[in-house]
Protein backbone atom coordinates (compact mmCIF):
# COMPACT_ATOMS: atom_id res chain seq x y z
CA UNK A 1 0.00 0.00 0.00
CA UNK A 2 1.68 3.43 -0.80
CA UNK A 3 0.94 5.97 1.30
CA UNK A 4 2.03 8.94 -1.11
CA UNK A 5 1.38 8.21 -4.92
CA UNK A 6 2.97 11.23 -7.16
CA UNK A 7 1.43 9.86 -10.63
CA UNK A 8 3.24 12.19 -13.53
CA UNK A 9 3.40 15.74 -12.09
CA UNK A 10 4.95 18.85 -13.60
CA UNK A 11 4.52 22.21 -12.59
CA UNK A 12 5.96 25.47 -13.98
CA UNK A 13 6.23 29.02 -12.39
CA UNK A 14 4.15 31.36 -14.68
CA UNK A 15 5.23 31.38 -18.25
CA UNK A 16 8.47 29.78 -17.32
CA UNK A 17 9.93 26.26 -18.16
CA UNK A 18 8.97 23.28 -16.21
CA UNK A 19 10.64 23.31 -13.04
CA UNK A 20 9.24 20.09 -11.65
CA UNK A 21 8.37 17.71 -15.11
CA UNK A 22 6.52 14.85 -15.28
CA UNK A 23 7.76 12.93 -11.75
CA UNK A 24 6.60 9.55 -10.74
CA UNK A 25 7.06 8.61 -7.42
CA UNK A 26 5.57 6.03 -4.79
CA UNK A 27 6.18 5.71 -0.91
CA UNK A 28 4.61 3.19 0.85
CA UNK A 29 3.18 3.60 4.28
CA UNK A 30 5.62 3.78 6.85
CA UNK A 31 8.63 4.30 4.48
CA UNK A 32 11.45 6.93 4.53
CA UNK A 33 12.04 8.15 0.98
CA UNK A 34 15.00 11.10 0.68
CA UNK A 35 15.37 13.56 -2.72
CA UNK A 36 18.42 14.86 -2.92
CA UNK A 37 19.59 17.57 -5.72
CA UNK A 38 21.51 20.30 -6.45
CA UNK A 39 20.40 23.52 -5.32
CA UNK A 40 17.29 25.08 -8.12
CA UNK A 41 16.46 21.29 -9.41
CA UNK A 42 13.28 21.78 -8.13
CA UNK A 43 13.10 19.91 -4.92
CA UNK A 44 11.29 22.27 -2.65
CA UNK A 45 8.32 22.96 -5.72
CA UNK A 46 8.20 19.08 -5.65
CA UNK A 47 7.61 18.74 -1.59
CA UNK A 48 5.39 21.91 -2.16
CA UNK A 49 2.98 20.00 -4.76
CA UNK A 50 2.96 16.71 -2.34
CA UNK A 51 2.22 19.12 0.06
CA UNK A 52 -0.79 20.71 -1.95
CA UNK A 53 0.43 24.07 -1.26
CA UNK A 54 1.38 24.23 -5.53
CA UNK A 55 -1.16 22.77 -7.39
CA UNK A 56 0.29 20.55 -10.48
CA UNK A 57 -0.50 21.73 -14.11
CA UNK A 58 -0.39 17.96 -15.02
CA UNK A 59 -0.73 14.45 -13.02
CA UNK A 60 -1.67 14.04 -9.65
CA UNK A 61 -1.16 13.57 -6.07
CA UNK A 62 -2.82 11.14 -3.55
CA UNK A 63 -2.08 10.70 0.44
CA UNK A 64 -3.64 8.07 1.59
CA UNK A 65 -5.70 6.98 -1.46
CA UNK A 66 -7.36 10.45 -1.50
CA UNK A 67 -6.24 12.89 -3.81
CA UNK A 68 -4.43 16.15 -2.65
CA UNK A 69 -6.70 19.46 -3.36
CA UNK A 70 -5.18 21.55 -0.46
CA UNK A 71 -2.82 21.91 2.80
CA UNK A 72 -4.59 18.45 5.19
CA UNK A 73 -3.84 18.46 8.55
CA UNK A 74 -2.75 15.13 8.91
CA UNK A 75 0.60 16.01 6.48
CA UNK A 76 3.50 17.93 8.52
CA UNK A 77 5.67 20.32 7.03
CA UNK A 78 9.11 20.96 7.70
CA UNK A 79 10.38 24.07 6.00
CA UNK A 80 14.28 24.69 4.61
CA UNK A 81 14.57 27.33 7.91
CA UNK A 82 12.71 26.69 11.36
CA UNK A 83 9.97 29.38 10.62
CA UNK A 84 9.25 29.86 14.10
CA UNK A 85 6.96 32.75 15.46
CA UNK A 86 9.91 34.97 17.31
CA UNK A 87 6.77 36.19 19.33
CA UNK A 88 5.89 33.46 20.89
CA UNK A 89 7.44 31.16 23.85
CA UNK A 90 8.67 27.78 22.27
CA UNK A 91 5.91 25.81 23.60
CA UNK A 92 3.53 28.00 22.23
CA UNK A 93 5.55 27.30 18.72
CA UNK A 94 5.07 23.57 19.07
CA UNK A 95 1.42 24.23 20.08
CA UNK A 96 0.53 25.99 17.04
CA UNK A 97 -1.24 23.36 14.87
CA UNK A 98 -3.51 22.44 17.58
CA UNK A 99 -4.08 26.00 18.61
CA UNK A 100 -5.13 26.60 15.24
CA UNK A 101 -7.72 24.06 15.31
CA UNK A 102 -9.05 25.05 18.80
CA UNK A 103 -8.59 24.88 22.74
CA UNK A 104 -5.21 23.45 23.66
CA UNK A 105 -6.28 20.87 26.49
CA UNK A 106 -3.66 19.57 29.21
CA UNK A 107 -2.78 16.72 27.59
CA UNK A 108 -1.61 18.60 24.21
CA UNK A 109 0.63 20.61 26.63
CA UNK A 110 1.95 17.46 28.23
CA UNK A 111 2.34 15.40 24.10
CA UNK A 112 4.65 18.97 23.15
CA UNK A 113 6.49 18.51 26.65
CA UNK A 114 7.44 14.77 25.86
CA UNK A 115 8.23 15.86 22.19
CA UNK A 116 10.78 19.14 23.32
CA UNK A 117 11.64 16.35 26.23
CA UNK A 118 12.81 13.25 23.29
CA UNK A 119 14.38 15.98 20.93
CA UNK A 120 17.00 16.82 24.11
CA UNK A 121 15.47 20.55 24.60
CA UNK A 122 12.87 19.69 27.23
CA UNK A 123 14.17 22.32 29.31
CA UNK A 124 13.89 25.46 26.94
CA UNK A 125 9.90 25.30 26.56
CA UNK A 126 9.44 29.05 28.11
CA UNK A 127 12.20 30.26 26.22
CA UNK A 128 12.04 32.43 22.99
CA UNK A 129 13.20 31.44 19.41
CA UNK A 130 15.39 34.32 19.29
CA UNK A 131 17.49 33.30 22.34
CA UNK A 132 18.03 29.33 20.76
CA UNK A 133 20.76 28.12 18.57
CA UNK A 134 19.91 26.98 15.02
CA UNK A 135 20.38 23.33 16.00
CA UNK A 136 17.49 24.13 19.06
CA UNK A 137 15.28 25.78 16.86
CA UNK A 138 15.59 23.13 14.15
CA UNK A 139 14.43 20.89 16.88
CA UNK A 140 11.43 23.08 18.12
CA UNK A 141 10.45 23.08 14.04
CA UNK A 142 10.54 19.10 14.24
CA UNK A 143 8.48 18.82 17.83
CA UNK A 144 5.61 21.24 15.63
CA UNK A 145 5.45 18.65 12.74
CA UNK A 146 5.27 16.17 14.34
CA UNK A 147 2.48 17.23 17.56
CA UNK A 148 -0.54 16.68 15.38
CA UNK A 149 0.64 12.82 15.13
CA UNK A 150 1.24 13.56 11.40
CA UNK A 151 0.85 9.86 8.92
CA UNK A 152 3.16 11.61 5.88
CA UNK A 153 6.03 13.96 7.15
CA UNK A 154 7.53 16.04 4.26
CA UNK A 155 10.82 17.79 5.19
CA UNK A 156 12.64 20.26 3.08
CA UNK A 157 16.44 20.71 4.07
CA UNK A 158 15.48 20.82 7.38
CA UNK A 159 19.28 20.81 8.75
CA UNK A 160 20.96 22.22 5.96
CA UNK A 161 21.99 25.14 8.21
CA UNK A 162 23.81 23.03 10.98
CA UNK A 163 27.30 22.09 11.56
CA UNK A 164 27.79 18.40 11.19
CA UNK A 165 27.94 16.66 15.23
CA UNK A 166 24.35 18.55 15.46
CA UNK A 167 23.26 17.43 12.43
CA UNK A 168 24.31 13.98 13.21
CA UNK A 169 22.71 14.23 16.12
CA UNK A 170 19.50 15.12 14.89
CA UNK A 171 19.29 12.81 12.11
CA UNK A 172 19.50 9.58 15.09
CA UNK A 173 16.28 11.80 16.51
CA UNK A 174 14.17 12.12 13.96
CA UNK A 175 14.45 8.34 13.03
CA UNK A 176 13.42 7.78 16.64
CA UNK A 177 10.60 9.45 16.51
CA UNK A 178 9.28 8.46 13.07
CA UNK A 179 9.75 4.55 13.84
CA UNK A 180 7.92 4.91 16.74
CA UNK A 181 5.46 6.04 15.12
CA UNK A 182 5.53 4.50 11.24
CA UNK A 183 5.37 7.61 10.24
CA UNK A 184 5.69 8.07 6.17
CA UNK A 185 8.71 10.36 5.32
CA UNK A 186 9.93 12.21 2.13
CA UNK A 187 13.03 14.27 3.00
CA UNK A 188 14.65 16.49 0.88
CA UNK A 189 18.75 17.31 1.14
CA UNK A 190 21.36 17.77 -0.91
CA UNK A 191 23.88 16.11 1.59
CA UNK A 192 24.37 12.75 0.31
CA UNK A 193 25.33 10.73 3.23
CA UNK A 194 22.67 12.37 5.05
CA UNK A 195 20.06 10.81 2.23
CA UNK A 196 22.01 7.13 2.96
CA UNK A 197 21.94 7.27 6.51
CA UNK A 198 18.08 8.31 6.78
CA UNK A 199 16.26 6.55 4.00
CA UNK A 200 15.03 3.37 2.61
CA UNK A 201 15.18 4.82 -0.70
CA UNK A 202 17.10 8.05 -2.28
CA UNK A 203 15.73 9.52 -5.53
CA UNK A 204 18.26 11.45 -7.13
CA UNK A 205 16.33 14.86 -9.23
CA UNK A 206 18.25 17.02 -11.53
CA UNK A 207 16.69 19.68 -13.76
CA UNK A 208 12.91 19.02 -12.38
CA UNK A 209 13.09 14.82 -13.45
CA UNK A 210 13.94 11.90 -11.33
CA UNK A 211 17.28 10.85 -12.97
CA UNK A 212 17.69 7.77 -10.74
CA UNK A 213 16.63 5.76 -7.59
CA UNK A 214 18.83 3.81 -5.14
CA UNK A 215 17.78 1.60 -2.61
CA UNK A 216 19.56 0.97 0.56
CA UNK A 217 19.16 -2.30 2.27
CA UNK A 218 20.53 -1.23 5.19
CA UNK A 219 18.97 -2.79 8.79
CA UNK A 220 17.24 -0.60 10.85
CA UNK A 221 17.77 1.13 13.46
CA UNK A 222 20.75 2.32 12.32
CA UNK A 223 23.59 3.39 14.63
CA UNK A 224 25.90 6.66 13.67
CA UNK A 225 29.43 4.06 13.34
CA UNK A 226 27.42 3.24 10.36
CA UNK A 227 29.02 6.34 8.29
CA UNK A 228 32.34 4.73 8.47
CA UNK A 229 30.89 1.55 7.38
CA UNK A 230 32.11 0.21 3.83
CA UNK A 231 29.02 -0.52 2.41
CA UNK A 232 27.25 2.71 3.26
CA UNK A 233 30.05 4.34 1.76
CA UNK A 234 29.39 2.52 -1.62
CA UNK A 235 25.97 3.86 -1.47
CA UNK A 236 26.98 7.04 -1.05
CA UNK A 237 29.27 6.14 -3.93
CA UNK A 238 26.97 5.54 -6.09
CA UNK A 239 24.18 7.59 -5.31
CA UNK A 240 27.31 10.73 -6.04
CA UNK A 241 28.09 8.93 -9.66
CA UNK A 242 24.08 8.83 -10.39
CA UNK A 243 24.34 12.99 -9.72
CA UNK A 244 27.30 13.22 -11.86
CA UNK A 245 26.62 11.04 -14.68
CA UNK A 246 24.91 13.21 -17.33
CA UNK A 247 27.84 15.47 -16.66
CA UNK A 248 29.81 12.75 -17.90
CA UNK A 249 28.07 11.56 -20.35
CA UNK B 1 25.95 56.67 33.30
CA UNK B 2 27.71 56.53 30.50
CA UNK B 3 30.59 58.86 29.62
CA UNK B 4 28.89 59.84 26.33
CA UNK B 5 25.53 60.67 28.23
CA UNK B 6 27.65 62.62 30.71
CA UNK B 7 29.12 64.39 27.55
CA UNK B 8 25.57 65.10 26.13
CA UNK B 9 24.65 66.76 29.97
CA UNK B 10 28.03 68.38 29.51
CA UNK B 11 27.23 69.95 25.71
CA UNK B 12 23.74 71.44 27.63
CA UNK B 13 25.56 72.88 30.38
CA UNK B 14 28.04 74.58 27.49
CA UNK B 15 25.25 75.80 25.24
CA UNK B 16 23.44 77.20 27.79
CA UNK B 17 26.48 79.18 29.03
CA UNK B 18 26.92 80.03 25.39
CA UNK B 19 23.40 81.65 25.23
CA UNK B 20 23.94 83.79 28.32
CA UNK B 21 27.32 85.18 27.59
CA UNK B 22 25.90 86.07 23.57
CA UNK B 23 23.17 87.86 25.46
CA UNK B 24 25.34 89.57 28.15
CA UNK B 25 27.87 90.83 25.66
CA UNK B 26 25.80 91.37 22.26
CA UNK B 27 23.19 93.23 24.96
CA UNK B 28 20.43 91.82 22.58
CA UNK B 29 16.93 93.47 23.41
CA UNK B 30 15.04 90.67 25.69
CA UNK B 31 12.59 91.25 22.87
CA UNK B 32 14.54 89.53 20.41
CA UNK B 33 16.21 87.10 22.31
CA UNK B 34 15.56 86.74 25.99
CA UNK B 35 18.39 85.48 28.56
CA UNK B 36 18.17 81.80 29.48
CA UNK B 37 17.89 82.93 33.24
CA UNK B 38 15.19 85.14 32.50
CA UNK B 39 13.22 82.39 30.91
CA UNK B 40 13.58 79.84 33.62
CA UNK B 41 11.82 82.68 35.80
CA UNK B 42 9.09 83.34 33.64
CA UNK B 43 8.78 79.11 33.56
CA UNK B 44 8.98 78.40 37.59
CA UNK B 45 6.91 81.25 38.24
CA UNK B 46 4.23 80.14 35.47
CA UNK B 47 4.76 76.64 36.90
CA UNK B 48 4.36 77.92 40.69
CA UNK B 49 1.58 80.60 40.27
CA UNK B 50 0.02 77.57 38.19
CA UNK B 51 -0.91 79.64 35.54
CA UNK B 52 0.82 76.89 32.81
CA UNK B 53 -0.64 73.99 34.22
CA UNK B 54 -4.17 74.08 32.63
CA UNK B 55 -2.78 75.07 29.55
CA UNK B 56 -0.41 71.85 29.63
CA UNK B 57 -3.46 69.83 30.72
CA UNK B 58 -5.31 70.92 27.55
CA UNK B 59 -2.46 70.55 24.86
CA UNK B 60 -1.84 67.02 26.39
CA UNK B 61 -5.46 66.36 26.26
CA UNK B 62 -5.93 67.46 22.66
CA UNK B 63 -2.68 65.65 21.32
CA UNK B 64 -3.52 62.15 23.47
CA UNK B 65 -6.78 62.26 22.10
CA UNK B 66 -6.61 62.90 18.12
CA UNK B 67 -3.54 60.51 18.85
CA UNK B 68 -5.35 58.28 19.99
CA UNK B 69 -8.31 58.92 17.54
CA UNK B 70 -6.19 59.13 14.47
CA UNK B 71 -4.24 55.96 14.99
CA UNK B 72 -7.04 53.67 15.94
CA UNK B 73 -8.87 54.94 12.99
CA UNK B 74 -5.62 54.52 10.77
CA UNK B 75 -4.55 51.09 11.95
CA UNK B 76 -8.73 49.77 11.28
CA UNK B 77 -8.65 51.52 7.91
CA UNK B 78 -4.86 49.87 7.42
CA UNK B 79 -5.71 46.23 8.22
CA UNK B 80 -9.21 46.96 5.90
CA UNK B 81 -6.97 47.85 3.03
CA UNK B 82 -4.67 45.22 3.60
CA UNK B 83 -6.68 42.50 3.74
CA UNK B 84 -9.47 43.58 0.78
CA UNK B 85 -7.52 43.69 -2.05
CA UNK B 86 -10.12 45.61 -4.19
CA UNK B 87 -10.46 48.25 -1.92
CA UNK B 88 -6.59 48.82 -1.58
CA UNK B 89 -6.28 49.23 -5.47
CA UNK B 90 -9.35 51.35 -5.57
CA UNK B 91 -8.56 53.29 -2.84
CA UNK B 92 -4.64 53.65 -3.08
CA UNK B 93 -4.38 56.49 -5.45
CA UNK B 94 -6.55 58.60 -3.11
CA UNK B 95 -4.25 57.37 -0.40
CA UNK B 96 -1.30 58.69 -1.98
CA UNK B 97 -2.79 61.90 -2.87
CA UNK B 98 -4.04 62.51 0.57
CA UNK B 99 -0.38 62.20 1.49
CA UNK B 100 0.37 65.40 0.15
CA UNK B 101 -2.12 67.70 1.27
CA UNK B 102 -1.12 69.79 3.74
CA UNK B 103 -3.34 68.75 6.26
CA UNK B 104 -2.90 72.16 8.70
CA UNK B 105 -3.98 74.30 5.67
CA UNK B 106 -7.71 72.30 6.26
CA UNK B 107 -7.15 74.23 10.12
CA UNK B 108 -9.28 77.31 8.85
CA UNK B 109 -12.50 74.65 7.75
CA UNK B 110 -12.28 72.73 11.00
CA UNK B 111 -12.75 75.79 13.17
CA UNK B 112 -15.63 76.48 10.37
CA UNK B 113 -17.00 72.93 11.06
CA UNK B 114 -16.52 72.47 15.03
CA UNK B 115 -15.95 76.14 16.07
CA UNK B 116 -12.76 77.40 18.40
CA UNK B 117 -11.65 75.16 20.98
CA UNK B 118 -10.66 71.79 21.59
CA UNK B 119 -12.32 69.70 18.95
CA UNK B 120 -11.44 71.27 15.74
CA UNK B 121 -7.81 71.16 17.16
CA UNK B 122 -8.56 67.27 17.71
CA UNK B 123 -9.54 66.49 14.57
CA UNK B 124 -6.49 67.72 13.25
CA UNK B 125 -4.15 66.11 15.11
CA UNK B 126 -6.02 63.23 14.46
CA UNK B 127 -5.97 63.38 10.50
CA UNK B 128 -2.19 63.78 10.90
CA UNK B 129 -2.13 61.13 12.73
CA UNK B 130 -4.23 58.65 10.21
CA UNK B 131 -1.69 58.60 7.42
CA UNK B 132 1.26 57.21 9.07
CA UNK B 133 -0.20 54.40 10.68
CA UNK B 134 -2.67 53.58 7.39
CA UNK B 135 0.84 53.63 5.48
CA UNK B 136 2.94 51.99 7.86
CA UNK B 137 -0.35 49.13 8.62
CA UNK B 138 -0.43 48.44 5.36
CA UNK B 139 3.20 47.83 4.56
CA UNK B 140 3.46 45.89 7.79
CA UNK B 141 0.36 43.37 7.15
CA UNK B 142 2.70 43.03 3.21
CA UNK B 143 5.78 42.19 4.58
CA UNK B 144 5.35 38.67 6.06
CA UNK B 145 7.77 35.95 5.72
CA UNK B 146 6.72 33.56 2.62
CA UNK B 147 7.64 30.67 4.15
CA UNK B 148 5.02 31.41 7.78
CA UNK B 149 2.50 32.26 4.79
CA UNK B 150 2.72 28.75 4.01
CA UNK B 151 3.05 27.38 7.23
CA UNK B 152 -0.27 28.74 8.28
CA UNK B 153 -1.40 27.24 4.63
CA UNK B 154 -0.14 24.52 5.82
CA UNK B 155 -1.74 24.37 9.18
CA UNK B 156 -5.39 24.94 7.90
CA UNK B 157 -5.34 28.41 9.54
CA UNK B 158 -8.71 30.66 8.58
CA UNK B 159 -7.54 34.10 7.13
CA UNK B 160 -9.02 35.91 10.67
CA UNK B 161 -5.99 33.51 12.35
CA UNK B 162 -3.66 34.15 9.76
CA UNK B 163 -4.27 37.88 10.12
CA UNK B 164 -4.73 37.94 14.46
CA UNK B 165 -1.69 35.15 15.34
CA UNK B 166 0.70 35.97 11.84
CA UNK B 167 0.54 39.08 10.02
CA UNK B 168 -0.47 41.77 12.62
CA UNK B 169 2.02 40.43 15.22
CA UNK B 170 4.66 40.34 12.24
CA UNK B 171 3.84 43.69 11.08
CA UNK B 172 4.28 45.04 14.88
CA UNK B 173 7.46 46.73 14.64
CA UNK B 174 6.40 48.85 11.11
CA UNK B 175 3.14 49.50 13.00
CA UNK B 176 4.66 50.65 15.99
CA UNK B 177 7.44 52.83 13.56
CA UNK B 178 4.09 54.40 12.66
CA UNK B 179 3.20 55.33 15.99
CA UNK B 180 6.00 57.01 16.66
CA UNK B 181 6.29 59.01 13.72
CA UNK B 182 2.72 60.03 14.66
CA UNK B 183 3.48 60.55 17.83
CA UNK B 184 5.70 63.50 17.49
CA UNK B 185 2.87 65.14 14.51
CA UNK B 186 0.88 64.61 17.12
CA UNK B 187 2.32 67.72 18.79
CA UNK B 188 3.03 69.58 16.34
CA UNK B 189 -0.69 69.31 15.42
CA UNK B 190 -1.98 70.04 18.52
CA UNK B 191 0.01 73.50 19.12
CA UNK B 192 -0.17 74.64 15.56
CA UNK B 193 -4.22 73.61 15.79
CA UNK B 194 -4.12 75.79 18.89
CA UNK B 195 -2.22 78.87 17.09
CA UNK B 196 -5.28 78.39 14.22
CA UNK B 197 -8.29 77.98 16.65
CA UNK B 198 -7.74 77.31 20.33
CA UNK B 199 -8.71 79.38 23.37
CA UNK B 200 -6.76 77.49 25.72
CA UNK B 201 -3.42 75.57 25.06
CA UNK B 202 0.04 76.15 24.78
CA UNK B 203 -0.09 76.83 21.32
CA UNK B 204 -2.51 79.86 21.92
CA UNK B 205 -0.86 80.97 25.16
CA UNK B 206 2.16 81.51 22.56
CA UNK B 207 -0.38 83.37 20.36
CA UNK B 208 -1.28 85.33 23.40
CA UNK B 209 1.99 85.79 24.75
CA UNK B 210 3.05 86.98 20.66
CA UNK B 211 0.01 90.05 21.27
CA UNK B 212 1.96 91.05 24.05
CA UNK B 213 5.23 90.92 22.32
CA UNK B 214 6.06 88.57 25.22
CA UNK B 215 9.36 87.05 24.00
CA UNK B 216 10.69 85.34 27.34
CA UNK B 217 7.11 83.47 28.26
CA UNK B 218 7.43 82.46 24.05
CA UNK B 219 10.72 81.07 25.25
CA UNK B 220 9.58 79.09 28.58
CA UNK B 221 5.99 78.00 26.42
CA UNK B 222 8.66 76.01 23.73
CA UNK B 223 10.69 74.59 26.44
CA UNK B 224 7.64 72.83 28.11
CA UNK B 225 6.41 71.51 24.75
CA UNK B 226 9.92 70.50 24.21
CA UNK B 227 9.52 68.64 27.44
CA UNK B 228 6.14 67.44 26.70
CA UNK B 229 7.15 65.64 23.31
CA UNK B 230 10.17 64.19 25.46
CA UNK B 231 8.33 62.80 27.55
CA UNK B 232 5.39 61.14 25.40
CA UNK B 233 8.71 59.86 23.14
CA UNK B 234 10.47 58.30 25.42
CA UNK B 235 7.40 56.75 26.50
CA UNK B 236 6.24 55.47 23.38
CA UNK B 237 9.91 54.06 22.87
CA UNK B 238 9.85 52.22 26.41
CA UNK B 239 6.59 50.31 24.95
CA UNK B 240 7.92 49.95 21.50
CA UNK B 241 10.97 47.97 23.46
CA UNK B 242 8.92 46.42 25.25
CA UNK B 243 6.53 45.15 22.54
CA UNK B 244 9.05 43.99 20.26
CA UNK B 245 11.25 42.36 23.26
CA UNK B 246 11.23 38.91 21.41
CA UNK B 247 10.96 39.97 18.00
CA UNK B 248 13.89 39.79 15.59
CA UNK B 249 16.64 42.09 17.01
CA UNK B 250 17.21 44.18 13.53
CA UNK B 251 13.49 45.12 13.33
CA UNK B 252 12.97 46.34 16.65
CA UNK B 253 15.10 49.33 17.53
N1 LIG C 1 8.08 31.43 -6.38
C1 LIG C 1 8.84 31.21 -7.50
N2 LIG C 1 8.63 31.92 -8.60
C2 LIG C 1 9.36 31.70 -9.72
N3 LIG C 1 10.36 30.79 -9.81
C3 LIG C 1 10.62 30.05 -8.73
C4 LIG C 1 9.89 30.22 -7.50
N4 LIG C 1 10.36 29.33 -6.60
C5 LIG C 1 11.36 28.66 -7.23
N5 LIG C 1 11.51 29.07 -8.50
C6 LIG C 1 12.48 28.53 -9.47
O1 LIG C 1 12.22 27.18 -9.62
C7 LIG C 1 13.44 26.43 -9.67
C8 LIG C 1 13.40 25.35 -8.63
O2 LIG C 1 13.33 25.93 -7.35
P1 LIG C 1 13.25 25.06 -6.01
O3 LIG C 1 12.12 24.10 -6.16
O4 LIG C 1 13.20 26.01 -4.88
O5 LIG C 1 14.64 24.30 -6.05
P2 LIG C 1 15.46 23.58 -4.89
O6 LIG C 1 14.57 23.46 -3.70
O7 LIG C 1 15.86 22.27 -5.46
O8 LIG C 1 16.66 24.42 -4.61
C9 LIG C 1 14.56 27.42 -9.48
O9 LIG C 1 15.15 27.68 -10.74
C10 LIG C 1 13.89 28.66 -8.95
O10 LIG C 1 14.52 29.79 -9.44
MG1 LIG D 1 14.84 24.23 -1.80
Amino acid sequence: MNFLDIAGISYAYGDEASVVDAVDWDIPTGAFHCLVGRSGCGKTTLLKLAAGLLVPSAGRVRIDGRPVDGPRPDVGFVFQAPTLLEWRPVLENVLLPISLRGAVSAEDRARAGELLHLLGIGDLEARYPLELSGGQQSRVAIARALIGGPDLLLMDEPFAALDAMTREELQADLLDLVAARTTTVLFVTHDIAEAVFLADRVAVMEAGAIRARLEVPIARPRAAELRHDARFNALCLDARQAMRAPLAA
Amino acid sequence: MTSTRLYSLALLVVLLVAWDLFCRWTGISALVIPAPLAVAEVLWSGLASGYLWPHIWVTSAEMLLGLGLGCAIGFSCGVVLGEVDFLRRLLWPYVIASQVVPKLALGPLFIVWFGFGMTSTVVITALICFFPLLENTLTGLQLIDPRKRDLFRMLGASRWQTLARLKLPSGLPVILAGVRVAVVLALVGAVVGEFIGGREGLGATIIAAQGMMDSTLMFALFFVITFLGIAVYQFTIAVERRLLRHHQKGLAL
